[in-house]
């Protein structure tokens, strides 16, 4: 499960390319010499997408072995490479949090771009490394795991509850054993004691 | 013989006794007395040689008719459960809707017809009554029929009821799929499309119709773009896009359906894993309080145990007491003994 590319472009509405705004992809493991060719093939294809993707839509493109998610939101439009285990909602939960977050960070500035930047953005390469677990990008799907391992964990705890009650079961047989042996013993004391002297 | 009154398990024989009425009608034509009676007498197991060999032509006039009824309504349970059939069956592109009305229609005029049947069938019986000269279990038998016939149309009519809920039901189902396909209905080109590429826009809630229809067209091209990229065949461009178009068109809304679905279902299985775990957890509890019942017990039978063991080293200890003091006491008596021998033998000596 791994997000290769993380892109924000602004989509002018369908009459250019759209500009990059924000790119960070993460191409380790490609060969070194695979690299670049890696990272146009990613400007090239988010760009199409981009373009593609009307506003206010979600959409994915399957592409060779990548799903390449397009979220466009009002002209801004956030572009997310990932693999096909990656689940579609988180990838999208993902590309709304960047988006808020570009939002948030550079204000209406970007509406005015006319080129791409080549400006890195600290916050986009840290939310690749971040979100490669796609648990991080989805609350609910973290929820879910969670409750799944304190299940696992509940039932550990009923089966050691349930041997627990063995162990009792068997402790009340040996106790009343015990007591009913002790009677026996006491009942043969007063006997030997209350009878007929002995000489 | 006296007549066995309704039970429900005439209605596994029922098939067979309309056979063999068939049979008997065709092979015993003039013995009209006895096939009347071998059809109403299907009902029940007893009775059969009796009363219509001297009973008049209104008592089997009545046995036919009740064999009549019983025939129709047989009918009717079997075309109706055709028409289940039918309506289970119905899927979204070959909806067999006129035979399922046909049926439906035919069903109910059978269903009406019995109804006066069964209630002329009634009114027989009672002038058969009134003239008076019946045996008793004649009125008996003739009473348990009319029940009997009456039961069964009763459950033949809640079937169709069921039959027609159903059929609503399907339908509405089907009219909901057809609204999510909107456009048109080349439906069974969107499978294998989905499954290669899933490929979709989501139109905003705000934004109405006319968006999906712009956004087709883009998407199509940019789905046209894509698929030359994987090399397919540009044979018929135009037809592909218009294919494209509509199947963009028809994915548009099921993949936003499927966004949305799935949040909607990720929130549905927290839900239900939440309630399971409070399951778990109250189970938990009420194991937990019962074995600390059960703890309880175990100590009241060391108490138990403590106590009795307790006295008896009392006990033990008395007679350890004991048997030491005797020693003491068989020392005196000793003693006394031999002042006992002493006296004697200064006695003697």
């Amino acid at each position: 499960m791994k997000i290769t590319a993380l892109l924000v472009l602004k989509c002018a509405p369908e009459t250019s390319d759209p500009v990059i705004l924000a790119n960070a992809s993460d191409v380790s493991h490609f060969g070194y010499f695979q690299r670049s060719s890696v990272k146009e093939f990613v400007v090239f294809v988010g760009r199409t997408v981009a373009s593609r993707t009307p506003p206010s839509q979600r959409q994915s493109v399957q592409h060779e072995e990548y799903k390449v998610h397009a979220y466009n939101r009002n002209g801004l439009c956030a572009v997310g490479f990932m693999d096909d285990h990656y689940p579609v909602r988180s990838a999208f939960s993902l590309l709304n949090q960047v988006l808020d977050e570009y939002q948030k960070s550079f204000g209406e500035t970007w509406r005015s771009a006319k080129e791409d930047s080549s400006q890195p953005w600290p916050y986009l390469a840290e939310a690749l490394t971040k979100f490669q677990d796609p648990a991080e990008a989805d609350k609910l799907l973290k929820i879910q795991r969670e409750l799944d391992e304190t299940k696992i964990i509940l039932h550990k705890t009923i089966d050691s509850v349930l041997a627990r009650g063995e162990k009792l079961d068997s402790l009340v047989e040996k106790s009343s054993d015990l007591s009913m042996a002790s009677q026996m013993f006491y009942k043969q004391a007063k006997k030997t004691n209350s009878c007929c002297t002995i000489l | 013989m006296p007549v066995r009154h309704g039970q429900s398990s005439f209605r596994d024989r029922t098939d067979e006794f309309f056979s063999i009425v068939e049979t008997l009608r065709r092979s015993i034509a003039p013995a009209a007395n006895n096939v009347p009676y071998g059809g109403g007498g299907g009902r029940s197991d007893g009775g059969r040689r009796e009363d219509p060999r001297s009973a008049a032509i209104v008592q089997s006039e009545f046995k036919r008719r009740a064999a009549n009824i019983g025939l129709a309504i047989h009918q009717t349970s079997q075309k109706l459960s055709k028409l289940a059939k039918l309506a289970k069956r119905t899927s979204v592109f070959d909806d067999p809707t006129q035979e399922i009305q046909e049926l439906t229609v035919v069903i109910k005029q059978e269903i009406s017809a019995l109804n006066t049947a069964l209630l002329d069938l009634q009114a027989v019986r009672n002038s058969q009554n009134n003239e008076g000269n019946i045996s008793r279990d004649t009125t008996t038998h003739s009473a348990t029929v009319v029940d009997d016939l009456k039961n069964r149309l009763m459950d033949t009519t809640k079937e169709f009821k069921d039959v027609l809920t159903m059929r609503t039901e399907n339908m509405k189902i089907h009219e909901n799929r057809r609204q999510l396909f909107s456009s048109n209905a080349s439906k069974e080109s969107t499978n294998p499309f989905v499954r290669q590429r899933p490929l979709a826009s989501k139109p905003a809630p705000s934004q109405a119709a006319p968006l999906p229809w712009a956004n087709g067209a883009s998407s199509s091209s940019s789905s046209q773009l894509v698929s030359r990229k994987h090399g397919e065949s540009e044979s018929a461009p135009l037809l592909q896009q218009s294919q494209q178009q509509q199947q963009q068109q028809q994915q548009m809304v099921p993949l936003q359906d499927t966004y949305m679905q799935s949040r909607a279902e990720a929130l549905h299985n927290v839900e239900s894993t939440i309630h399971e775990l409070s399951n778990i957890f109250t189970q938990l509890a009420t194991m937990v309080s019962q074995q600390g019942e059960i703890a309880i017990r175990i100590d009241q039978n060391m108490e138990d145990t403590l106590a009795n063991v307790e006295g008896a080293q009392s006990q033990l200890a008395r007679y350890l007491n004991s048997i030491s003091s005797n020693r003491w006491l068989m020392i005196k008596i000793f003693f006394v003994l031999i002042a006992f021998l002493m006296v004697f033998l200064f006695f003697v000596a």
